[in-house]
């Protein structure tokens, strides 16, 4: 094969390239480092780099803290339902926004980013006073509720996408084989759906476990999820059991994600 | 379908295409549009109203006159385009620096993904950690002899310019626009690249005239949606913002927590501006998008 004048690289480029390497290897993983470091350190002052000593003190304050433990059921409860609740929904309105042509895909595209770009904090002192209204403000239904708004909306910016891009032609050659409407859906265009599906519940999963702004103002204070213990720890100067509840925020998250990419690479085609 | 369908039962689909797709299209706006009427109609004194009686423009006009009001939005707007530039410039780098096959490309883009899923409450702990008068910014300038006390550090967090929160946000956006960049370079560019490289461009030139312009394209959505994050993120700015001028989404938490009752209202008013703000970004992305589509290759 013809060495292209883009692969080709100078000694030049490459110092570059190491270079720039090593910033992101910093930047990327000496801030969950920190979380870790600073989830086991005793004292701490300036100018020391590293703690004078190590304790688990603030590890066993949070395995034993009842607040952080339910918070985390909260969370977990929260996330799943809308994981699942936002894929039903989303697979559908994805399907039909891909349908729309003109001026009207691009209402339609516009329609499922409103949700996504509309700030939590304002999207949610709106929301609030319809749950209030309708009886659900600072319950876990209307926290539900609040939090699918955000992710349907993404999944039916995915889910147009992937509808753009789908090969249609399997489900009509089933449809000409005597296949039902149904049958060609359940059968054949879900499989093909299998992957987007998965990142799909990925993303609803963490549109929901990150929320915090919607989840404070719908909520109430009363639903009381992760992202809200672990700033009231921070906000209480406790900021060890706060480094220990960051973890927990975000160990499912880069599971996910890893998950996601192991997939990915075990079902892609082309070369990652 | 197959090609030779009648054309009737073809046309009668299309129609309910589009309805089904308008429905959805209605039904996924209309909570930020019950949002949206519920903050105006609280403006106007109309709903959850606590002493006002009628409906009136007093409120709206009282908060829209006052200074503290302006600074906030143009602050506010400050901090989302410097992060969002910032994020840019770093995510294209790293995609242009990590575009290849070889294993250093893979590790690359992989670090670079790496803050993706990490909380804006999270990132905003770990500004505060880093960039702080005591954090590890100033522990690292003492051990290189820069500093000798903590207050020769050059206030980061709390500053007026926001110069902590825009690095952290533009650290944590960054990751999500280094994911698109690279899947855009990995799918389009290479051939009309190496055109401009055989017929003799430098390399600046084509990052330039070709690279560049089919990244900004591509990029575009991303980069929308980055800045009405940016803007509109509460946690972080709650960690790191000065408390003069208060970022919009801490001007309306604020005024929702004002010791003078009669300024709780004001919320609603600030909450409909940061609504006003990403809907605008959303609709002139839009109107960018339809204008371009013709010449998307």
């Amino acid at each position: 094969m013809m060495v292209s004048p883009l692969v080709a690289r100078g000694a030049g480029e490459r110092t570059w390239r190491i270079v720039l390497l090593a910033v992101l290897a910093l930047s990327s993983v000496g801030p969950m480092l920190l979380l870790a470091i600073w989830s086991v350190s005793g004292a701490w002052f300036f100018p020391a780099l590293l703690p004078h000593t190590v304790t688990l003190v603030a590890w066993r304050s949070a395995i034993g803290s009842h607040a952080l433990a339910s918070a985390l059921g909260t969370s977990t409860v929260l996330a799943v339902g809308t994981a699942l609740i936002a894929c039903a929904v989303a697979v559908p309105f994805g399907q039909q926004l891909a349908r729309l042509a003109g001026w009207r895909r691009h209402v339609g595209a516009a329609a499922a980013f409103l949700p996504v770009a509309a700030p939590p904090l304002a999207l949610g002192t709106g929301l609030q006073v319809a749950a209030l209204a309708a009886g659900l403000g600072g319950t876990l239904p209307g926290v539900l509720l609040a939090h699918l708004v955000p992710a349907v909306g993404y999944l039916s910016l995915l889910f147009l996408g992937t509808f753009t891009l789908l090969d249609a032609r399997p489900a009509e050659a089933a449809r000409t084989l005597g296949a039902s409407s149904w049958q060609a859906w359940w059968r054949v265009t879900l499989p093909q759906l299998r992957r987007p599906i998965a990142e799909a519940a990925t993303i609803g999963f963490l549109v929901s476990w990150t929320q915090f702004a919607l989840t404070l103002v719908v909520g109430a204070g009363a639903v009381r999820t992760l992202p809200l213990e672990v700033f009231a720890y921070v906000q209480a100067g406790e900021d060890r059991v706060a480094a220990v509840g960051a973890l927990l925020l975000i160990i499912p998250p880069v599971l996910a994600m890893a998950a996601l990419r192991w997939a990915a690479l075990r079902t892609e085609v082309l070369p990652a | 379908m197959s090609r030779d369908a009648p054309l009737a039962a073809h046309a009668v689909n299309r129609r309910r295409g589009k309805s089904a797709g308008l429905l959805a299209a209605a039904l996924l706006a209309a909570p930020v549009l019950v949002g949206l009427a519920y903050a105006i109609g609280a403006s106007l004194g109309v709903v959850a109203a606590a002493n006002d009686s009628q409906p009136s423009l007093a409120r709206i006009a009282r908060v829209l006159g006052e200074r503290a009001t302006w600074d906030s939005v143009l602050w506010t707007l400050w901090v989302a385009a410097s992060a969002t530039g910032l994020a840019v410039v770093g995510a294209v780098a790293v995609a242009v620096a990590f575009r290849g096959h070889a294993r250093g490309d893979r590790v690359g883009r992989a670090l670079a993904a790496l803050p993706l899923p990490m909380p804006h409450l999270v990132a905003g702990m770990l500004g505060v950690w880093l960039l702080g008068q005591s954090g590890i910014a100033a522990r690292a300038a003492f051990a290189l002899g820069l500093i000798v006390r903590p207050a020769e550090m050059p206030p980061l967090v709390y500053d007026r310019l926001g110069v902590g929160l825009v690095l952290t946000l533009a650290w944590k956006e960054m990751a999500f626009l280094a994911i698109v960049s690279s899947a855009l370079l990995a799918t389009r560019g290479a051939a009309a690249e190496e055109a401009a490289r055989t017929l003799g461009a430098s390399p600046w030139e084509t990052f330039r005239r070709v690279t560049w312009p089919l990244l900004w394209r591509g990029l575009a959505p991303a980069v929308v949606a980055v800045f009405v994050f940016v803007a509109g993120n509460y946690e972080a700015a709650a960690l790191l913002a000065p408390s003069d001028p208060l970022a919009l989404p801490l001007l309306v938490a604020q005024r929702a927590t004002d010791p003078d009752l009669a300024r709780h209202a004001d919320a609603y008013v600030a909450s409909v501006l940061l609504l006003v703000i990403a809907s605008a970004a959303v609709a002139a992305h839009e109107w960018v998008r339809a204008r371009w589509e013709p010449f998307v290759p």
